[in-house]
Parts: C-alpha cells; sequence; structure tokens
C-alpha cells in the first residue's frame, strides 16, 4: 500500500515531486522535525501524552467523585467534562494520529470535516429549544415528567421515614 | 502503485530519458489519503449521533441519573483507560515496524487487540448488566415505564399473572421462613401487598409511586448501591417486573444505539488488527500499521466523548 521508502527514493532522484522539491515524506516532516529518522514521536513522547491522557480521564471522572465543588450546578461539571474531552481528542489527534508533522493537507480534510460536524450540532439546537413548547397530545399523555421522578423520591422517602430499611413499612400504612 | 513508482525511480539512476512519473495530488500514499477520508465521513456520522443524543438528553423533562440505569462510573472510566492503552500500543506497534523490529511491533499489536477485547469484553459485562435489569433498547424485553401511571398498574399485574410466576410466588409464599435470607422474608412481605394492591385495587388506598418503589427504587444521588436499591427485582431476579425509570425509555434507546455503534467500530478494528498479525509487520507494513492506527484512535476519539456524555453528564 505504501511503500514509503521507495517513494522517498523517487523523490529524491528526480528532484520535485509536489511543489516544494521535497518527497511526500520529508514534506510530512517538516523543517522543524527534530525527532530522529526512526518515527514522529519517540518513545518519551508518547509516554508524556499517554500520562496526560489518563490525568485528563481522572479529571473528568473528579465531576463524579464527592470533591467536585459544583454538585449544585450541574452546567458546570458539563463544560469541564466537554472541556477535557476535546482536549484529550486533540492529544490523540495532534501526536497518536501525528497530524501534529503532517504537511498542509491535513486541513483539505479536518477543516471540511469539523465545519459539517458544527453546522450539523448547531442546526439540531433549535430542537432542543421547542421539544418542550410544542408537544403533541400523545406524546404529553405518556411522557415523563419532572414531578414523577418526584413522586417516586417521595415514595422512597417515605418509606425511608418509616423504618430505614426496604420492609413492606409503606405499603402497610396504605393498607390501614 | 507504489511499486510502478518505485521501478520508475531505481530506472531513473542514469540510464533513461525521461520518464512518467507518478504525482500525488495529495503529498500523502494513496491508502493514508482513503482512510482519512473515510475517517472524515466517520467524523460526520458520530457527530451526527451525538448532536441527536445531546438533543434528546437536553430536551427531555426527565432524563434518569446514571444509578437508575445501573451505569457504573468506575467501569466507563476503567474502559476509558484500557482503550487509551490500546492507542498507545499501537502507536508503539507502529514505531517499532518502522525501525524494522518485527517482533517488537508484533507484540505491541497482539497487546492492543487484548485490549481491543478487554474494552468488548467489560462493554459485554455492563450490556449483560443492564439486561439482567430489564433494561433494553425496546419492548416486548424492556421493561422500563416512564410514568406510575395506569398502565404501568396494568403491566405490572399481568406480569404477576403468568402462570410461572404464580407457581414461583406460591413456592415462596408457602416457603417456611427459615429457609428464606431475611430480606426474601421481608420481600415476601411486601410482593403479597403489592399483588393484593393490584388485584384489588377498589379496596385500597392505591399508590402506584409506592409500588413502583417496591419493585425497583430510585436510588438518590448519593446512593452507595449503584442502584441495587434492594427493589423486589433484586431480591427476586425471576420476577422481572415491569419498573418506572422516568426517561428511561429514551435514555435506553439513545444508550444502547451510541455504544453498539462504537462497538460495531472495535470490533471492526480487532478483525483489522488480527489480520495484521498474520502479516510480517517490518517497515514495509508500516503504511499498513498507521492506517489501521488512524482507524484505532479514532474509535478512541468517539469513546473520549462518550464516556462523559453517557456516563458522567
Amino acid at each position: 500500500m505504501s511503500d514509503s521508502s521507495s517513494d522517498h527514493h523517487a523523490a529524491a532522484a528526480h528532484g520535485p515531486v509536489t511543489s516544494p522539491g521535497a518527497s511526500p515524506e520529508d514534506i510530512g516532516h517538516g523543517p522543524d522535525d527534530h525527532h530522529g529518522e526512526g518515527g514522529h514521536g519517540g518513545l518519551w513522547q508518547y509516554l508524556a501524552v499517554f500520562v496526560a491522557l489518563c490525568f485528563l480521564t481522572t479529571m473528568s471522572f473528579l465531576t463524579y467523585s464527592p470533591y467536585w465543588p459544583w454538585r449544585d450546578e450541574p452546567q458546570v461539571g458539563w463544560a469541564f467534562m466537554m472541556a477535557v474531552s476535546c482536549t484529550k481528542a486533540l492529544l490523540v489527534v495532534l501526536f497518536f494520529m501525528h497530524v501534529l508533522w503532517e504537511a498542509n493537507w491535513k486541513y483539505v480534510l479536518t477543516i471540511p470535516a469539523a465545519m459539517m460536524a458544527i453546522f450539523l450540532a448547531i442546526m439540531l439546537i433549535p430542537d432542543v429549544g421547542f421539544r418542550n413548547r410544542m408537544v403533541s397530545q400523545e406524546r404529553a399523555l405518556h411522557m415523563a415528567r419532572g414531578s414523577d421522578l418526584k413522586l417516586l423520591e417521595q415514595a422512597a422517602a417515605g418509606e425511608a421515614d418509616h423504618d430505614g430499611h426496604h420492609d413492606a413499612g409503606h405499603v402497610e400504612h396504605h393498607d390501614h | 502503485m507504489n511499486a510502478s513508482a518505485a521501478s520508475l525511480g531505481h530506472d531513473d539512476h542514469g540510464h533513461h530519458g525521461p520518464v512518467l512519473q507518478y504525482q500525488p495530488g495529495l503529498p500523502l500514499s494513496r491508502g493514508k489519503l482513503i482512510m482519512w477520508l473515510f475517517l472524515s465521513t466517520e467524523i460526520m456520522f458520530f457527530a451526527a449521533l451525538l448532536g441527536s443524543y445531546v438533543v434528546l438528553r437536553f430536551g427531555a423533562a426527565v432524563w434518569p441519573k446514571p444509578h437508575h440505569v445501573h451505569l457504573s462510573e468506575p467501569i466507563g472510566a476503567l474502559n476509558t483507560f484500557v482503550l487509551i492503552c490500546s492507542s498507545v500500543t499501537v502507536v508503539l506497534a507502529l514505531e517499532a515496524a518502522r525501525v524494522n523490529k518485527r517482533s517488537l511491533a508484533k507484540l505491541w499489536m497482539l497487546a492492543t487487540l487484548l485490549l481491543g477485547s478487554l474494552f468488548l469484553g467489560i462493554k459485554g459485562y455492563e450490556y449483560s448488566a443492564k439486561f439482567s435489569h430489564g433494561i433494553y433498547p425496546a419492548a416486548p424485553r424492556g421493561m422500563i415505564y416512564e410514568r406510575p401511571d395506569l398502565y404501568y398498574g396494568s403491566a405490572v399485574r399481568a406480569r404477576l399473572g403468568e402462570p410461572a410466576i404464580i407457581e414461583r410466588m406460591k413456592e415462596l409464599f408457602t416457603a417456611p421462613e427459615a429457609a428464606l435470607r431475611p430480606e426474601e422474608v421481608a420481600g415476601r412481605r411486601s410482593l403479597k401487598q403489592v399483588r393484593d394492591m393490584l388485584q384489588s385495587p377498589d379496596q385500597q388506598a392505591f399508590d402506584l409511586a409506592v409500588v413502583a418503589d417496591q419493585i425497583m427504587p430510585l436510588p438518590g444521588d448519593s446512593a452507595e448501591g449503584h442502584g441495587h436499591g434492594g427493589g423486589l427485582n433484586d431480591t427476586f431476579p425471576w420476577l422481572q417486573l415491569p419498573m418506572v425509570i422516568p426517561g428511561g425509555n429514551m435514555w435506553a434507546s439513545t444508550y444502547f444505539l451510541l455504544t453498539g455503534f462504537h462497538a460495531i467500530h472495535v470490533i471492526v478494528g480487532l478483525i483489522v488488527f488480527a489480520i495484521l498479525l498474520l502479516y510480517d509487520l517490518g517497515p514495509k507494513r508500516a503504511g499498513m500499521i498507521e492506517n489501521a492506527g488512524l482507524y484505532w484512535h479514532f474509535v478512541d476519539l468517539v469513546w473520549i466523548f462518550l464516556f462523559p456524555l453517557l456516563y458522567l453528564f
């Protein structure tokens, strides 16, 4: 599929294959590529990215732990987790997928795809806004509401008040 | 393509005149270009899925908390870790192949395959935990009801009226108390009351929220049991009574759709790795490994977004 070393030789023998007078591999590496012949990253770099990814996973897990200070405002946690996820995604794309060291063709592929993805998400936003304002009668009839959750929580709380463990306490109460 | 390019290149070392030369439109190998094009379509595919999830999630009046649907955040985090590890091993396999350390490359590739399988195994365990709690994406197996209303009550009554269940209940009610565990004794009493309440609703105070709570209590935020609240469905697994999880059906649909599509991608990646393991992983195969790796990193990438969205939001 890609015997890149022979491509390299061909280009070296011919001079320019693509405009700047470099073989695909040379362009791929770029002038400021300070790594050795062996590859892009080098072990230590991959290891650093790996540690960073693990650290970031722990960070997003932090929102779940009792030490997270904004328990009452879930939006803070959501924004935080999305920021963490985007950072992780960026690390994976840049280092593991070698995009950091690729030539400019990377923009040709990634920018349109990213724009399409973003527009797609934006186009869905009105749905979130309108979803609960225009509800069919059918849906309103069967839709779960926040009040249902409250009802269940009350039922659970009533039972807990009664005798603490899952006994038939509350049901008995209704029997009489 | 490269074979011909290579031969042209080597032919040109002196003796021939101008030779037609392959000029790539983009300075990368065809396989890699196609992989990237494929990945850009995949970006849009998962953007659509995740986007609709977000719409449904935040447009919903109620959405179950992770504990309500037996989601375990630590397991999700463990799976994230496993997938990140596998991303690292596939990169290391590529690096080893580039410097012609064939056996090392094979070892890393094998590690990737095993880690990917581990991910699938954990996912399968999670799925089976959902199934054992009656959480399926759709009826008739799905037993999630949105609200404790009359539809729910009649569904519970129908289940309690099934001959097999009647038989098991008869066994349970006649068993001597000494033969039962303490929670079974308590559960037996509560089951009897639920049954009586549903079978003669006109004679008793009739609160289906209480029935739902007896069958499967929804744990609060501080629940330590991760959804094992000790309801009837937990005490007597054979009962499998319908349960009330507000917003649970939409949750199940999106959860199984998103993780299912992701799991399909993982399976495809594992097949690719298994095929790669048959080859001699030297520098000649570096391109293949790189392309497989690109795909695998993308699968990792999707999970990086799926994990917080599904488990922590």
